[in-house]
C-alpha cells in the first residue's frame, strides 16, 4: 500500500507501490523459476509413469530406427573400407611375351595416374603358388607346359578409380585379359550411398514423428492445466512464464527418449557383437561393430531434445493462444 | 479554467472511464458510452441484474477484453495504447477477486496465494513474508498448508482476496465476491475490502447484493442494458 513511499526518491521513480525489485532480484528469480520448472517438470514426468513411459518409449522407437541404420551403415563403410585397401586389378599377358616387353608393360602400368603399386608375378610363380595352395600340384605334372599366365598385380589408389584403370590397361598392348573382383565393392559403394540417404529420409519422417506425439503430449499437458494457465495470465504471467513449463517438458521428454534409445542401440551392439565377432574370425578381419560412443550418445541427447523443445514450441504456440484470457 | 486543471493534474483519477463502448463480435452491445472516474483510495460497488455489463466492465478494466471505442484510463495512462506484451505488467498491478475464486486444488493455500509473486519474480524470501502477511490480513495463517478444497465456502473467497492483495495492487476488482456466500460471510468479506481501501487502495466490487450494499453507505454505480443509469451516494433502502 503506500508504504514505500518512505522508500526515497527510487521508489517514487518506480512508481509502483511494493513492487521495488531490483534487476538483479529478477534475474535471480528469473534463474530460479528456470531450474524450479525444470525440477517439477522432470516431477510431472516422473508422477505419470505410464503415460510418460509410453511417449518415451515411442520417441526412443523413433529415435532408434535411423541411428541403429546409420551405424550399420557406418560399421559398413569401414569394414569396405578395410577391403579397399587390398582391391587389386590382376592383368594377365598374352603368352610369349618377350621379358624386355614385360619389363616394359609394367612400366607402363605403374606409369598410370592412379596406381598405388605394381607387382610382377611370373607364370613360374604362380604355378608354385597354386601348387601351395590349392593341393591339386599333383594334377599339373600330367600337363605339358604352364598353363597359367604371366601376370601383373595392380593395386590402385582409390577403389573409385578402379573401373577407369581396368579400361585403360585393357587398350595396353601384350594384355591379354583383365580381372577386377571389385565390381562387388563399388556396388556396395553405392548401396552405402543410398543407405546413407535412407537414414536422412527416414531420420526426417521419424524425426517429424516424434515432433507431433511430443505436441500431442504437451497439448493433453496443456489441457490439462488449463486453469492454473488462466489464473497465471490473470495474475500478470508473461506467455514467455506460463510457456516454460511446457518447453521444459518438451525438451525433457525428448532427452529422456534419446537416452532410451541410446540404451537400446548400447544392447543392440552388446547383442550383435557376439556373431559380428564369429563372422570377422571366419573372414580373417579385425573388423568388430563401433557403437554410439560417448560423443554419439550426447549428440544423440543433444537431438532428442531439440527435437522435443521444436515439438513442445509448436503445441504450446498453437493452444496457449486458445486460452483466455489472451 | 486554470484552478480546474490544476485541481485535475494533482488529482489525478485512479480509474476513468470516458464515453467507454464495447461491443462484441457477435453484435451485441455490452456496453454504451459509459462515463466515470474512481480516485485513489475509493471504494464503489458497481451493480444492476444480469447483463447489465457489469463482468464487461470488469474485463476491461482487466484488459481482457479491449474496448471498441472511447478511453481508458489507469493512473493517467490510456489503456488503448497499451501492447499486448504490456499487459501481464498492466496486470500485476491489479488484484482480482472472482466469484469462483479460481484457486487451484493441486496445490496448497500458501502457493495459491504466492502465485502473483512468483509471476512477478519475487524472491524466495519476500514471497515468504508477503503471503503469511496477507494471509494473516484474511486470518488464515494457520491454513497455509492446507488444500484449499478442504476449506470451507468463505475461507476459500478469503484465500482469494488474499491472493488479490498480497502484491499490494493499486486497484483491487471484485467480481460478485459474496455469490456464493451467507449474509454474514457476505458482510464480513466486504469489512476486509474497507480495510483494504482504508490503506489507500482503490476498490471497485460488482455485485448484485443489494441489501449488503445499502447497508454500507458507499459509493453506487448502477448499470442498466449497457448505460450507467445511476453513480452516487445512497442511503438507506432501495
Amino acid at each position: 500500500m503506500a508504504a514505500t513511499n518512505s522508500k526515497s526518491r527510487d521508489g517514487a521513480r518506480r512508481g509502483a507501490r511494493g513492487q521495488v525489485l531490483s534487476r538483479l532480484d529478477r534475474w535471480r528469480s528469473y534463474r530460479q523459476h528456470h531450474s524450479s520448472t525444470l525440477k517439477s517438470s522432470a516431477i510431472k514426468i516422473l508422477r505419470e509413469p505410464l503415460q510418460s513411459l509410453l511417449t518415451i518409449l515411442v520417441i526412443a522407437i523413433a529415435l532408434t530406427l535411423p541411428t541403429a541404420l546409420y551405424l550399420s551403415v557406418e560399421n559398413i563403410r569401414q569394414l569396405s573400407g578395410g577391403v579397399e585397401a587390398s582391391a587389386q586389378i590382376s592383368v594377365f599377358v598374352k603368352k610369349g611375351a618377350r621379358e624386355s616387353a614385360l619389363d616394359a608393360l609394367g612400366e607402363k602400368l605403374d606409369g598410370l595416374s592412379g596406381v598405388a603399386s605394381v607387382s610382377y608375378i611370373s607364370a613360374q610363380a604362380a604355378v608354385d603358388e597354386f601348387e601351395a595352395l590349392s593341393g591339386f600340384g599333383s594334377a599339373l605334372q600330367y600337363l605339358d607346359e604352364n598353363p597359367l599366365p604371366d601376370s601383373f598385380l595392380v593395386q590402385p589408389l582409390l577403389v573409385s578409380d578402379a573401373a577407369r584403370l581396368v579400361a585403360e590397361i585393357r587398350q595396353l598392348n601384350l594384355v591379354d585379359d583383365v580381372q577386377l573382383d571389385l565390381a562387388w565393392l563399388q556396388r556396395l559403394d553405392a548401396l552405402l550411398d543410398m543407405g546413407r540417404k535412407l537414414v536422412l529420409a527416414l531420420g526426417a519422417a521419424l524425426g517429424l514423428g516424434v515432433i507431433l506425439v511430443v505436441g500431442n503430449t504437451i497439448r493433453l499437458a496443456i489441457q490439462s492445466r488449463r486453469d492454473e494457465i488462466t489464473v497465471v495470465k490473470l495474475v500478470g504471467g508473461t506467455d514467455a512464464y506460463v510457456r516454460r513449463p511446457f518447453l521444459y517438458s518438451g525438451l525433457l521428454f525428448g532427452m529422456f527418449g534419446a537416452l532410451v534409445a541410446a540404451i537400446l542401440l548400447t544392447a543392440l551392439g552388446f547383442w550383435l557383437a557376439g556373431p559380428v565377432d564369429k563372422l570377422a574370425l571366419l573372414y580373417q578381419s579385425q573388423f568388430s561393430i563401433t557403437g554410439l560412443g560417448v560423443g554419439g550418445v550426447i549428440t544423440l541427447l543433444l537431438i532428442g531434445g531439440t527435437i522435443g523443445l521444436i515439438g513442445a514450441w509448436l503445441a504450446v504456440g498453437q493452444h496457449l493462444r486458445n486460452i483466455k484470457p489472451r | 479554467m486554470l484552478p480546474r486543471y490544476w485541481a485535475r493534474a494533482n488529482n489525478m483519477s485512479m480509474i476513468r472511464f470516458d464515453n467507454l463502448s464495447k461491443r462484441y463480435e457477435s453484435g451485441y452491445e455490452a456496453l454504451r458510452s459509459v462515463s466515470f472516474e474512481m480516485d485513489a483510495g475509493e471504494m464503489a460497488f458497481l451493480t444492476g441484474h444480469s447483463g447489465a455489463g457489469k463482468s464487461t466492465l470488469l474485463k476491461l478494466l482487466m484488459l481482457i477484453e479491449r474496448p471498441t471505442s472511447g478511453n481508458l484510463l489507469i493512473n493517467g495512462k490510456n489503456l488503448n495504447r497499451l501492447p499486448d506484451a504490456k499487459v501481464p505488467f498492466y496486470r500485476r498491478q491489479l488484484g482480482v477477486v472472482f466469484q469462483n475464486h479460481q484457486l487451484l486444488f493441486d496445490r496448497s493455500v500458501y502457493e495459491n496465494v504466492a502465485l502473483p509473486l512468483q509471476v512477478a519474480g519475487y524472491s524466495h524470501g519476500d514471497i515468504g513474508r508477503r503471503v503469511r502477511a496477507a494471509l494473516d490480513s484474511v486470518g488464515l495463517l494457520d491454513r497455509e498448508k492446507h488444500n484449499p478444497i478442504a476449506l470451507s465456502g468463505g475461507e476459500q473467497q478469503r484465500v482469494g482476496i488474499a491472493r488479490a492483495v498480497v502484491h499490494k495492487p493499486k486497484i483491487l476488482l471484485a467480481d460478485e465476491p459474496t455469490g456464493n456466500l451467507d449474509p454474514q460471510l457476505s458482510a464480513e468479506i466486504m469489512a476486509l475490502f474497507k480495510r483494504f481501501q482504508d490503506v489507500g487502495v482503490t476498490v471497485l466490487v460488482a455485485t448484485h447484493d443489494i441489501d449488503l450494499i445499502n447497508r454500507m453507505n458507499m459509493r453506487i454505480m448502477r448499470l442498466n442494458q449497457g448505460e450507467m443509469e445511476q453513480d452516487g451516494v445512497r442511503y438507506g433502502g432501495y
